[in-house]
């Protein structure tokens, strides 16, 4: 599923993922990832998924962006269990930390 | 929620709020309703964050609503947890898919599920039930609600084609869907509970299916039938299978063990039925269609109305929401005199409307008949008597009507 403009978010890809292992990525990154996928323009770090308006698909497009970005691949339950940029952020460190 | 109703109360239509999960864990819903088919049989709510949404609460209104996709569409959604919006798979799952099309989907499954087609799986869902109920042999507490849960899992599995290591996480999942509010189920918040379960089931049926495709087997299973049927002239797509499987998993699961605790209740309550049905077990037939329509598990379904529509002496606006109370239907005095008096004899159950009506009449409804029949014989065959043993715990949800706990103790029967 190649769905996401790649050239509209040019702090991602590889760049993150070569940093050292254990680093959870900043949750303004996640954030803006997010706002990508979400209609209706800002997204804070501590702002709940479907409080902003999440769709399951939407959800989805983002746990495959954030696979691709950053090298982990969150569960569909673990995302929306963690439910704001800032807690994904940390599984995302958490994932990188046990890879 | 409450099966009961108690004393009738003073209810302000206009502030009544018919999504209010206390209403169905600690209120009294029927008499809610009883007010509403008096006095208001056509009713608007607005919810708090904007939504609305139409009710119907008589007998012959909800036939209609249920009945006749023309006026009231399933393709915008069917269930009231979705409420505002449009079902992402319309016209793909069967119960969110209108005629012509519903017509040809829903004839290639139901084959499999006719009266004649699962008649041969009685002694194999009798021996089921008895390994159900032979915890509760050695007279101790019995939760029936809580161990219910699982009871169509085992029956349905094997014809489903689905492993028994695999049932309780399915039955986790397809509560968290129904009841996505109670505390028994919820993960996070409400609409996460939603989409984890939603996402988790129709990934389960997938996985199934692609196994299925690279061993290439066929086990004459429910879900093979989906695989292989033919529906006006082409096989499913595999969302469809998806959807659909997913949609079979669900109706097998969340409504039967409802009304097997619920009826059981009225029972417990009234020993003298209890007594009677043992008497003679020719009466257990009409006890299931009296404990069916007592319970009303699936206590709603919704649709969207295709254009203005009087209904109820009222009009619904084109495109509204309009949410069917079936369980208020099943107490409609005109159809059902004395509606709140639970009675085995009574005449005419089996026009309640626990099964739906019309085109989506619940396509597993001759195998919860069945079902339910086996489970009461072999109940009213083994034990002489079920007492409360502690106190019922309702289920948090306005969609179905149920409970999470029924303390129960059973006293075997001795027999020559």
């Amino acid at each position: 599923m190649e769905l996401s403009p790649r050239t509209a978010h040019q702090n991602g890809g590889g760049a993150i993922a070569e940093r050292p292992a254990a680093s959870a990525p900043p949750a303004q990154e996640i954030a803006a990832v997010w706002a990508e996928y979400l209609d209706g323009g800002e997204v804070g770090v501590d702002d709940d998924f479907f409080a902003l308006g999440g769709s399951s698909l939407a959800g989805i497009k983002i746990i495959d962006r954030l696979a691709e970005d950053y090298g982990v691949r969150l569960s569909v339950r673990a995302f929306y269990l963690a439910s704001t940029p800032a807690r994904v952020a940390e599984l995302i460190g958490q994932g990188r930390a046990g890879a | 929620m409450r099966l009961t109703p108690g004393p009738a109360q003073d209810i302000d239509l206009d502030s009544v709020d018919l999504f209010d999960l206390d209403l169905y864990t600690a209120g009294d819903p029927h008499t809610v309703w009883d007010v509403m088919r008096a006095k208001a049989p056509l009713h608007h709510q607005v919810l708090p964050d904007g939504r609305e949404f139409w009710s119907v609460t008589r007998y012959e209104d909800v036939c209609r609503v249920l009945g006749d996709h023309r006026e009231f569409t399933s393709e915008r959604g069917t269930v009231p947890t979705h409420l505002g919006t449009d079902d992402a798979a319309a016209g793909k799952l069967l119960t969110s898919t209108d005629p012509p099309r519903h017509t040809q989907v829903r004839r290639a499954i139901g084959a499999k599920l006719t009266a004649r087609a699962v008649a041969p799986w009685e002694d194999r869902i009798r021996r089921t039930v008895v390994r159900f109920l032979e915890p509760a042999f050695d007279g101790g507490v019995f939760d029936l609600a809580e161990r219910a849960l699982l009871l169509p899992a085992m029956v349905t599995g094997p014809l489903l084609g689905i492993p028994e290591r695999d049932w309780e996480e399915l039955v986790q999942l397809t509560a968290m869907v129904t009841a996505p509010s109670d505390p028994h189920f919820k993960q996070g918040g409400e609409a996460a509970t939603l989409a984890i379960a939603h996402h988790e089931l129709i990934t389960y049926v997938n996985e199934w299916v692609t196994r299925r495709r690279a061993s290439g087997g066929d086990d004459d299973s429910l879900l093979d039938h989906l695989m292989t049927l033919r529906a006006g002239d082409a096989p499913l797509t595999d969302e469809e299978i998806a959807l659909d499987g997913y949609s079979i998993l669900l109706g097998a699961n969340v409504t039967t063990p409802h009304t097997v605790s619920g009826t059981i209740q009225a029972l417990i309550e009234r020993p003298g039925q209890f007594a009677a049905a043992q008497a003679d077990p020719a009466l257990i037939p009409n006890l299931v269609e009296e404990g069916l329509r007592w319970t009303s598990a699936a206590c709603n379904f919704m649709r969207y109305a295709v254009g203005d529509t009087e209904i109820g002496g009222g009009t619904i606006p084109a495109r509204a929401a309009v949410v069917a109370w079936i369980g208020s239907a099943n107490r409609d005095e005109l159809q059902f005199p004395d509606p709140h008096t639970f009675d085995i004899t009574r005449g005419g159950a089996k026009r309640h409307v626990a099964f739906g009506f019309g085109p989506h009449f619940c396509i597993g409804g001759p195998l919860a008949r069945m079902t339910l029949r086996i489970f009461f014989e072999e109940v009213l065959q083994r034990f002489s008597a079920v007492e409360l043993a502690g106190e019922p715990e309702h289920l948090r949800s306005y969609f179905i009507a149920g409970m999470t706990h029924l303390p129960v103790v059973a006293r075997t029967r001795r027999t020559s």
